[in-house]
């Protein structure tokens, strides 16, 4: 099975992806892959272990080269000119799986600061842009100071998202942004993320294994499986397909089970409820009458 | 890619050379070099010549791989060889130009060092670089030096170490590779700029790797004291060496190669 998705804001066409090529150790991560994702949204990338994700997200922002194909940003090759690709390092900002590491700076302020530095930016610009990505992520004004070497690992989590989103990039990858966080540091930090698309007009790609926060969080979801595109399409589109979804190793967010589960035992809130708060309002409505009674 | 470095050298397989205990490679090899270094004959080198060519037919490493090995010391060869033709004086003029007289004991000379370098480089790399895992290299070490107890020399300490670094040795190199890539994401430029620009464009790099270095050496340490590590006193091996038949074929043959390169030595040719 599979599918292709042409057009977009950023594409792979026909992109095979080799490691270690000519050692005894070659793998092949993707082969032939074509697909597009949309401008101006949030798309959720998803997939099993070892499916091709990261591969994915360090080919849009021209950190690996393809072995075949190409990679293009508005129909332009981003590989046309090599010694351009640091520009569009610019333009595809891009956030590491357990991106804590990067991290080397004296305070936090600075270490935000690296990347718009590093774009040749006025010093006044630079501030203003380390205080926007700050507040995107929910850094308070006392933690700019700090040695990054004293954060939690939520908070180190923060910095380095925000030294990426300090570059202002138009397409944001984000390689498993919320993982091994709380629940609550993981809304802050994907509503940030949310933010950070809004005000910017961005395009974002979040790659994560929590179907709970992409049904939440992303505008299309796509599914990867085995280094090929799977399925592309909205959130219902994707989760409508249970039998299909373990195939491929993935499974339904815990809340739509959950609803399933309820309809089994007699009370049907209805089809399609992929979040906690679509399910909360869906419940309600079952009950509607009894609702302004408790209150 | 800095991880497509394949570090030590080891290619992975099933040859009887891969099968072969490790501390009798190590024995092997110190007998080959030995021999190597007896041989003066042009008899003595053809034995020897043919003996690498056998080991690297036996060891199934592709051929390719072992050249590549020896480009690095292509040119230090050409060199020696240059030297040698020129410089070694005998009795058998060959040709003269003014002062730059060639003999024939010259050529001999320089032939006879290139074999012996390429067959050490080859008999050392296909015996053990090649074909022995750095974890069982060290393993072999640590039984055949083990006797250096005796003089309290902290011979397990030593082994355990070297395969701890050479354990962490590919995790290092993944996760240089990886924060270099973080960091290229946020616009790091490596390549570019005067030297010293260069080397301040490394500090985003050394300090997340010596700051993760660190954390890890710690964090190994804990959990080896976690399972009751304290040191080789008492301590049994999960894989136990064990010398086979095939060992002792090995050892007889590169007794017999001995023999046969002194007894051909004597077997004058000029
Ligand atoms: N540096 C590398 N060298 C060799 N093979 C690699 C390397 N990185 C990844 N691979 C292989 O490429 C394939 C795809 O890996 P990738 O990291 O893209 O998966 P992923 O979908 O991000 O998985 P995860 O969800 O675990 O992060 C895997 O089979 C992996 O073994
Ligand atoms: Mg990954």
């Amino acid at each position: 099975m599979g599918e292709t998705v042409t057009g977009g804001k950023i594409s792979l066409e026909h992109v095979t992806y080799k490691y270690s090529v000519g050692t005894p150790f070659e793998k092949t991560a993707l082969d032939d892959v074509s697909l597009s994702f949309e401008g101006g949204i949030i798309t959720g990338l998803m997939g099993h272990t070892g499916s091709g994700k990261s591969t994915i997200a360090q080919l849009l922002n021209g950190l690996l080269k393809p072995t075949s194909g190409t990679v293009r940003i508005d129909g332009k090759d981003i590989w046309e000119d090599p010694k351009k690709i640091r520009e569009i390092r610019f333009r595809v900002g891009m956030v590491f799986q357990y991106p804590e590491y990067q991290l080397f700076e004296e305070t936090v302020a600075k270490d935000i600061a690296y990347g718009p530095r590093n774009m040749g930016l006025e010093e006044s610009e630079i501030e203003a842009r380390v205080l926007d990505a700050a507040r995107f992520t929910g850094l308070e004004a006392e933690c700019l100071e700090k040695s990054p070497f004293q954060l939690s690992g939520g908070q180190k989590r923060r910095v380095a998202i925000a030294g990426i989103m300090a570059m202002r990039p138009e397409i944001l990858v984000l390689d498993e942004p919320a993982a091994g966080l709380d629940p609550q540091g993981r809304r802050e930090i994907l509503g940030g993320i949310r933010e950070y698309q809004r005000e910017n007009g961005a395009t974002v790609i979040i790659i994560s294994h929590s179907m709970e926060d992409l049904a939440v969080y992303a505008d299309k979801l796509m599914v990867i499986n085995q280094g090929h595109l799977f399925r592309y399409g909205t959130s219902h589109e994707i989760f409508c397909h249970a039998e299909e979804l373990k195939q491929v190793g993935l499974s339904r967010p815990q809340i739509t089970k959950f609803m399933m589960e309820l309809k089994r035992e007699g009370l049907d809130a209805g089809e399609g409820i992929y979040t906690v708060g679509d399910a909360f309002e869906a419940v309600l409505r079952l009950f509607g009458g009894e609702r302004s009674h408790a209150e | 890619m800095l991880s497509d470095i394949t570090l030590g050298q080891f290619f992975p397989g099933n040859s009887p050379l891969h099968k072969l205990d490790p501390r009798m490679k190590i024995f092997l090899i110190i007998l080959f070099i030995v021999t190597i270094f007896c041989a003066s004959s042009l008899l003595s080198f053809c034995l020897v010549l043919g003996s690498a060519a056998f080991l690297t037919i036996l060891s199934r490493i592709p051929l390719r791989q072992i050249l590549k090995g020896l480009r690095p010391l292509f040119l230090i060869m050409l060199f020696t060889a240059i030297l040698n033709i020129f410089w070694t004086s005998g009795e058998n003029l060959l040709w003269q130009w003014g002062f730059v007289k060639i003999y024939a004991e010259g050529l001999w000379y320089a032939l006879f060092m290139i074999v012996r370098v390429v067959t050490l480089i080859i008999g050392s790399s296909v015996l053990l670089t090649y074909t022995t895992s750095p974890i069982a290299l060290t393993d072999g070490l640590e039984r055949v030096l083990s006797p250096l107890r005796v003089l309290h020399l902290p011979v397990h300490e030593f082994s355990m170490m070297m395969t701890i670094a050479l354990r962490f040795i590919p995790t290092l190199i993944q996760e240089t590779d990886k924060i270099i890539n973080a960091q290229k994401a946020r616009g790091a430029d490596f390549t570019s700029g005067s030297l010293f620009q260069r080397m301040h464009a490394l500090v985003p790099v050394m300090v997340p790797l010596f700051v993760s270095a660190f954390h890890r050496a710690d964090e190994l340490a804990v959990a080896m004291e976690c399972r009751c590590y304290h040191g080789g006193e008492g301590r049994t091996r999960m894989t136990q060496l064990h010398l086979s038949g095939r060992d002792y074929l090995f050892l007889f043959f590169m007794l017999a190669l001995f023999a046969l390169v002194l007894l051909c030595n004597s077997v004058s040719f000029w």
